[in-house]
């Protein structure tokens, strides 16, 4: 009931987004109409958009499931763009030096890429746990960090010499994840996880003391919980998440090598995910296909009526607001409502 | 016609929560008219209503036969109500004039303080109604006692007709209580109108002229305080007779369930000793209580023992084995713990009763599955049960402690940690903030772990609970035991000269 509630009043705001972004398209000179049957046609109308759709959502349902783990068990994890890159590189050179079959290699690369992204999230946990550092902060930093090294690491001692950007090598075809009736496979894994997060949070005790270390720190800690290495747990199975998604984005992306700027944004939309989904689980990754559709359709507005791809970026942030601002709005104002109609009643049913 | 009147006031609050049902309420001049009720009865939210921090949802106000609508409280102040609150609203760094004169400074030229004339302005009052504040202090050295002086001043220098008092007395030591009640019998000899909003029935008795009884948003009725017992005015509050003893069969005490020894915390910022050398010594089947002036050492106390601090030196025994260097939870098999901020401690407001209850009891075997998976029915099954024998009044146990009365929550937190079969028990404050009702709940289930022969140590800023509970009282001051009293023998006032240290 509260996740369908939740769903819904973000159903609502995303309304109120499309109508605003509306005006800022006529703006420009363009058909908002236009625009937004493009949007539809390439996001939504035919299997092979439904399909791309979906593909763009896979690392987009990790990401924001991982901030939204996060920030329900009060751990501010915004390293998931860092945790992300880190897990990608680490896919990429597995992916060509790793000297094993197929599915089995598949199954390592994106075990060991996963625990990669785990332990650059853990390492804030770490800080925080030894020398009280906010991983507020940590977090941010070693985003920076591993921007520059994964640069670093791929225009120097792993370069591709035959490309011609800061490139490593591309993996091993065996290592490429297959798609069925377009749909990569990555999206079924991202769709596992889901399912796995669902667990790990509701049912494991581990799950247990995360959401309530979240609600109350001091409740769960005077309750017997460990709440410090709790929060290396939570920042490593996040960091594993997004070191996931970013070793999915290497296997089974597109261009099968790690290649400067691949993490694109994803890191940053799975923050806005998780505000949009009130840091559930499913909420979020519901959205996340949403954020999906946008991205698949976002392409088709640009090639049809020459809206700037960017554009979906601004519908992106317009959402996140008005999300936000609606689901509190509604509730604020069906509070009143329902308490000014229920002291007519009481005033009526006394006199 | 009254001065005041109050006529049909209904408040929900946002959802669904009525508060107030068609209330009629009327204050004379020169009265001390006392309102007494449970937790939400509704008696903070009508003197809200009146002082203009919440707008009803209907019903009118009159001051002098004149219609009112008060919206804030800038306006009640102009129709001369004011309000003492329970949390003080000053600023600590101020001088105490200056805090008394913010917002409406009287300045001489290029807007500078004219101190000579508010000083002068200010001792007149003072000494008019025998107020004991020195102006000159800085209001973060003054006790909490004073401050509330300053509250007051603060009032009568905006001359109002009206001071509405919210629970005055439960920061007050029973002295200080005694000197505030001089000082509002002082304002209301003057000819103005005192509010009281109280639950403690013998102080209601010893002000009043007029009392007020609300139980549930209603007015129960409007009495004379003359021959009025406290029994009585307990059955119109909680609406069926209570039992305002404890019932307390003699028992023998067993044998050591706790034991602490030269126990010394000391201050890591300031190295001042914060505890030094406490030793307390409980048996089974015995509660043991601790006395003392807020902030002389109980808190510390209480921290050494659930872990939150580690002691500088001495140690910490439950049951023979040493707990001194444990983590929490190692610690919590051992002690079962109601905090004195449940809202902080004790509860998750907004995470379900399943949620809430199962806390503690998930370390253990009890409502898990395969050691790591938490067994949700069984979870659900065991809060239904405690819901049901702790009688916690609820929707389901999908609810959230935060839509929950105080003495709901209180209950929450007692059914969950006296179910941990814990053999020492910590209670903080246990009946802090309930309604006669709800605390003769509680001390009722902490008797019966006293039959079970648990270990018992009370904390309370009450000294009648401590003395009618305990078994034995020891007394805290300035972070030592100063006295070991036995409640047969020694009274009230004994206590409270050893918590003041009169006596030693």
């Amino acid at each position: 009931m509260k996740s369908l509630n939740k769903i819904l009043t973000g159903f609502i705001g995303i309304a109120l987004s499309f109508l605003a972004a509306a005006v800022l398209i006529k703006l420009q000179g363009n058909s908002p109409i236009d625009a937004y049957r493009a949007l539809f046609n390439y996001g939504l109308a035919s299997w092979f958009s439904l399909s791309s759709t979906l593909n763009n959502a896979t690392p987009l349902i990790l990401t924001g499931m991982a901030a939204a783990i996060a920030f329900s068990s009060n751990v501010v994890n915004l390293g998931e763009p860092g945790q992300l890159i880190v897990g990608a590189l680490t896919a990429a050179l597995l992916g060509y030096y790793l000297p094993l079959p197929g599915v089995l290699g598949i199954f390592v690369i994106l075990i060991i890429s996963g625990i990669v992204g785990g332990l650059y999230g853990g390492l804030a946990g770490v800080l925080k746990k030894y020398y009280k550092m906010d991983e507020f902060i940590t977090t941010l930093m070693l985003n920076f960090i591993a921007d520059y090294l994964t640069l670093y690491l791929a225009t120097y001692p792993f370069l591709d010499e035959n490309s011609y950007v800061p490139a490593t090598h591309m993996i091993k075809r065996e290592f490429f994840l297959p798609t069925i009736n377009g749909i990569n496979i990555s999206f079924f894994i991202a769709i596992f996880m889901v399912f796995v997060s669902f667990f790990v949070v509701n049912h494991l005790k581990k799950g247990y003391e995360w959401r309530m270390m979240g609600h109350n720190y001091d409740f769960s800690k005077i309750g017997g919980c460990k709440n410090e290495e709790n929060l290396i747990w939570v920042m490593f199975y996040t960091g594993f998440l997004s070191g996931l998604a970013g070793a999915l984005l290497i296997l089974g992306g597109t261009q099968h090598r790690f290649i400067k700027g691949i993490g694109a944004n994803y890191g940053w939309d799975g923050v806005m995910l998780a505000i949009v989904g009130g840091n559930g689980v499913i909420e979020t990754s519901v959205f996340a296909i949403f954020f999906g559709f946008l991205k698949a359709g976002g392409i088709g507005m640009e090639f049809e009526v020459s809206i700037p791809s960017e554009f979906t970026m601004v519908l992106q942030a317009i959402i996140v607001l008005l999300v936000v601002a609606t689901r509190s709005t509604i509730s604020y104002y069906s509070d009143k409502i329902k308490a000014s109609l229920k002291a007519k009643r009481v005033v009526k049913s006394s006199e | 016609m009254s001065y005041i009147q109050i006529r049909n006031i209904y408040k929900v609050y946002p959802p669904d929560v009525l508060a107030l049902e068609g209330v009629n309420f009327s204050l004379e001049k020169g009265e001390i008219h006392s309102i007494i009720g449970e937790n939400g009865a509704g008696k903070s939210t009508l003197m809200k209503i009146l002082y203009g921090m919440v707008p009803p949802s209907s019903g009118e106000i009159f001051i002098n036969s004149q219609e009112q609508k008060i919206t804030n409280p800038n306006v009640a102040i102009k129709l001369g109500i004011g309000m003492v609150h329970q949390e003080f609203m000053l600023v600590p760094s101020f001088k105490v004039y200056e805090n008394v004169v913010l917002g409406m400074e009287k300045t001489k030229n290029f807007g500078f303080l004219d101190k000579e004339k508010i000083l002068n302005e200010l001792e007149e009052i003072t000494k008019k109604f025998s107020l004991a504040v020195d102006l000159q202090a800085t209001t973060s050295n003054l006790s909490v006692s004073a401050q509330q002086k300053v509250e007051i001043l603060k009032l009568l220098y905006r001359k109002v007709d009206t001071l509405i008092f919210d629970e005055p007395t439960a920061v007050l030591t029973p002295q200080e209580t005694q000197q505030l009640f001089k000082e509002i019998k002082n304002i209301r000899d003057t000819g103005k109108t005192i509010v009281f909003i109280s639950h403690k029935l013998e102080e209601v008795l010893e002000i009043s002229d007029i009392i007020t009884v609300m139980r549930r948003g209603k007015v129960i009725s409007t009495l004379e305080n003359d021959n009025l017992s406290k029994g009585e005015l307990a059955k119109m509050m909680v609406g069926k007779a209570v039992m305002l003893t404890v019932k307390k069969v003699p028992k023998e005490s067993g044998k050591e369930v706790f034991k602490c020894e030269n126990l010394t915390a000391v201050s890591n910022k300031t190295k001042i000793n914060l505890l030094s050398n406490i030793n307390i010594v409980i048996r089974s089947g015995e509660i043991v209580g601790l006395a003392g002036v807020e902030g002389n050492g109980q808190y510390e106390i209480v921290q050494t023992i659930i872990g939150e601090i580690y002691p500088h030196q001495g140690k910490i025994l439950i049951e023979d084995q040493n707990i001194t260097g444990l983590p929490i939870r190692k610690r919590r098999r051992l002690i079962s713990y109601i905090p004195a901020d449940r809202k902080r401690y004790g509860l998750a407001l907004n995470a379900a009763l399943t949620e809430n209850l199962s806390m503690t009891h998930h370390l253990g075997e009890k409502l898990s599955k395969f050691k790591y998976i938490m067994d949700w029915k069984k979870a659900k099954k065991f809060a239904k049960d405690l819901i049901k024998q702790y009688n916690i009044l609820s929707r389901s146990i999908n609810d959230v402690p935060k839509s929950l009365s105080g003495g709901n929550q209180q209950k929450l937190i007692v059914a969950r940690e006296f179910s941990l079969d814990a053999p020492f028990l910590l209670l903080d404050q246990p009946s802090r903030g309930l309604d006669v009702g709800s605390i003769e709940y509680v001390h009722n289930v902490i008797l019966e772990m006293r039959e079970k022969g648990k270990g018992i140590l009370m904390i309370s800023a009450d000294l009648d609970e401590l003395l009618s509970m305990c078994d034995r009282l020891y007394v805290v001051r300035k972070g030592k035991i100063v006295a070991e009293l036995d409640p047969k023998i020694h009274s009230k006032e004994e206590v409270g000269e050893y918590m003041l240290g009169a006596k030693s």
